[in-house]
């Protein structure tokens, strides 16, 4: 298992960075107050316990902040040349992508795993299914892992953190709301590869408590796609970016 | 064995390497010299598969780092021109992330790490945060990383930049103990680094090799060196040196200020040449401002090789 690991090796470094510097605290626990806020506004003081409408304002969460986890995961390294010492290891490119990425995944699983604090309230004054919260989560969940791969493609083009993590936001934004902008063109091809693409689209069916599978394959895809991408985007810049000779 | 095979590589309309072929063949160090910007470390990025070449091909123990990354580099250390450290890992952890990186078995990696952290004299240092580090050890500890694994190649960039005057006495002492049995490439703007510590010396400008000697032919030429700064015109100035007794070369060397021309002249030992110049100069009314005896082989080669 020698490739396993060290697709380990660079999970365990990227996921302590996290916890050594303040990025990791900061994005569980703005996600934390934020999501609690959230859930004060849409269960508690209207006393509803609607663990999946909940669920799906929490996306709103999730498009701003994971550009936070992400911009550091490739910028970082090309800001601070320490990608000299991964490129120049025998590790293929695919191993490190996927440890960053999985780092990533889990400080934002663990980020998701907190919001139970509100599943565990609705339990305690009200009904919570387990058929509901298991795809209720599920959904959830692959639609972060999506935004988490897209914005680790997007950042990897610049090696400063601040653009990055804008073009991130925009990169979610926009993909969110392409059945939005699908309702605007003409009907036909465009309007039907806009609403297949959208992040939304794919996740409404979780909202309405509907195992999709065609969904499940769509983010897994979404997520191989994007983290393929993010592979040939390294690997065109050994080709194209300067030295300071 | 590296074998760098016709190498160029382009930046857009910039051309940092043209065609440049090397060896360093099994157990041997070879010193990279040159000025900033000749090409050194786009050349050992591309040695160490960093960086892709627009041409040509390198070989590490025969393998291309680009076609077959895991069998290349699992042989090459590398310390690049800014040691590759993150700053929120001790020293410790950090080497141990290294060692796992580069396919040391976990067992071995706590005695594997003891030797490497005695060797670099890192020993006091190892719990320290690497962002804590003053410049000489970052540097030791980003020599201490390309010695992770043991590898018979290591690509050195630079290795003594910016360190006091006792750091650069051990870091060579340092490389000189390594270099037995490993295949070492460094660049260095030391002349005198690279006398002691190379078997071979690559000199490197604008792009192109223009010398690749073993280090004990270096200055065998038995010509003296005159390196002067004249006030006047370039051309003038060179055509009438040309005509001295005993000239063997005359060049104008690079990064003289506005109206001066700095000069290296190569002379038979017996010429004189002090007092040719002398005579010459004052008869064309151009004042020597700084005129000086270059009594270092590989300064004189140096110095000729950049201004052909």
């Amino acid at each position: 298992m020698e490739g396993g690991f060290k697709v380990t090796t660079v999970f365990k470094r990227e996921f302590m960075a996290y916890f050594r510097t303040p990025i990791g605290y900061v994005f569980i626990g703005v996600f934390t107050a934020l999501s609690g806020l959230l859930f004060y506004l849409n269960n508690l003081s209207t006393l509803s316990g609607e663990l999946l409408i909940f669920l799906s304002q929490l996306t709103l969460l999730v498009m701003l902040l994971t550009p936070v986890l992400t911009m550091r995961l490739l910028c970082e390294e090309r800001q601070r040349r320490t990608d000299q010492l991964l490129l120049t290891s025998p590790l293929s490119l695919w191993k490190i992508v996927l440890g960053k990425y999985l780092a990533a995944a889990a400080v934002m699983g663990i980020a998701i795993v907190l919001t139970n604090v509100c599943t565990a309230i609705i339990a305690l004054y009200g009904t919570v299914y387990p058929g509901e919260w298991f795809v209720g989560y599920l959904g959830f969940a692959l639609q972060s892992l999506a935004f988490l791969a897209l914005d680790m493609f997007v950042t990897g083009f610049t090696k400063n953190q601040v653009p990055a993590a804008i073009a991130a936001f925009a990169a979610n934004f926009l993909l969110w709301m392409l059945d939005l902008l699908a309702d605007k063109v003409p009907a036909g091809f465009p309007a039907d590869a806009l609403n297949f693409i959208s992040l939304y689209g794919r996740y409404e069916p979780f909202i309405l408590g509907q195992l999709s599978f065609a969904s499940v394959l769509y983010f897994i895809t979404f997520i191989a796609v994007c983290l393929t991408a993010s592979v040939r985007v390294m690997d065109a810049r050994r080709f194209s970016q300067g030295g300071s000779a | 064995m590296i074998e760098v095979q016709g190498v160029s590589k382009r930046y857009g309309g910039v051309e940092a390497l043209r065609n440049v072929s090397l060896t360093v063949p099994n157990g041997k160090t070879l010193g990279l010299l040159g000025q900033n910007g000749a090409g050194k470390t786009t050349l050992l990025n591309i040695i160490t598969g960093y960086l892709a070449p627009t041409a040509g091909r390198v070989l590490i123990d025969g393998y291309d780092p680009l076609l077959e990354p895991e069998n290349a580099k699992r042989e090459l250390g590398y310390l690049p021109e800014h040691p590759p450290l993150y700053d929120e890992m001790t020293v410790e952890e950090y080497l141990r992330f290294v060692s796992a990186l580069k396919l040391v078995q976990g067992k071995a990696i706590p005695a594997h790490l003891r030797e490497i952290i005695r060797k670099t004299g890192l020993t006091e240092m190892q719990e320290r945060l690497l962002g804590h580090l003053s410049k000489g050890y970052r540097q030791r500890v980003g020599l201490a990383q390309a010695l992770c694994g043991d590898p018979d190649v290591l690509v050195l960039d630079e290795p003594t930049v910016g360190l006091d005057p006792k750091q650069i006495t051990e870091i060579r002492a340092l490389i000189r103990r390594l270099s037995a049995g490993k295949t070492i490439i460094f660049s260095s703007h030391n002349l005198s680094e690279v006398r002691q510590l190379c078997d071979r010396v690559v000199i490197l400008h604008r792009g192109e090799v223009k010398l690749d000697v073993p280090i004990g032919e270096v200055g065998q030429s038995g010509a003296v060196t005159l390196l002067c700064t004249v006030q006047g015109s370039e051309k003038r100035l060179v055509a009438a040196m040309s005509h001295l007794d005993g000239v063997r070369s005359v060049s104008a060397l690079p990064g003289a200020q506005e109206d001066e021309v700095a000069l290296s002249l190569s002379f038979d030992p017996a010429a004189l040449p002090e007092k040719q110049v002398f005579t010459l100069c004052s008869a064309m009314s151009t004042p020597i401002l700084r005129m000086a005896r270059c009594d270092d082989d590989l300064e004189q080669v140096f110095l000729k090789a950049i201004s052909e």
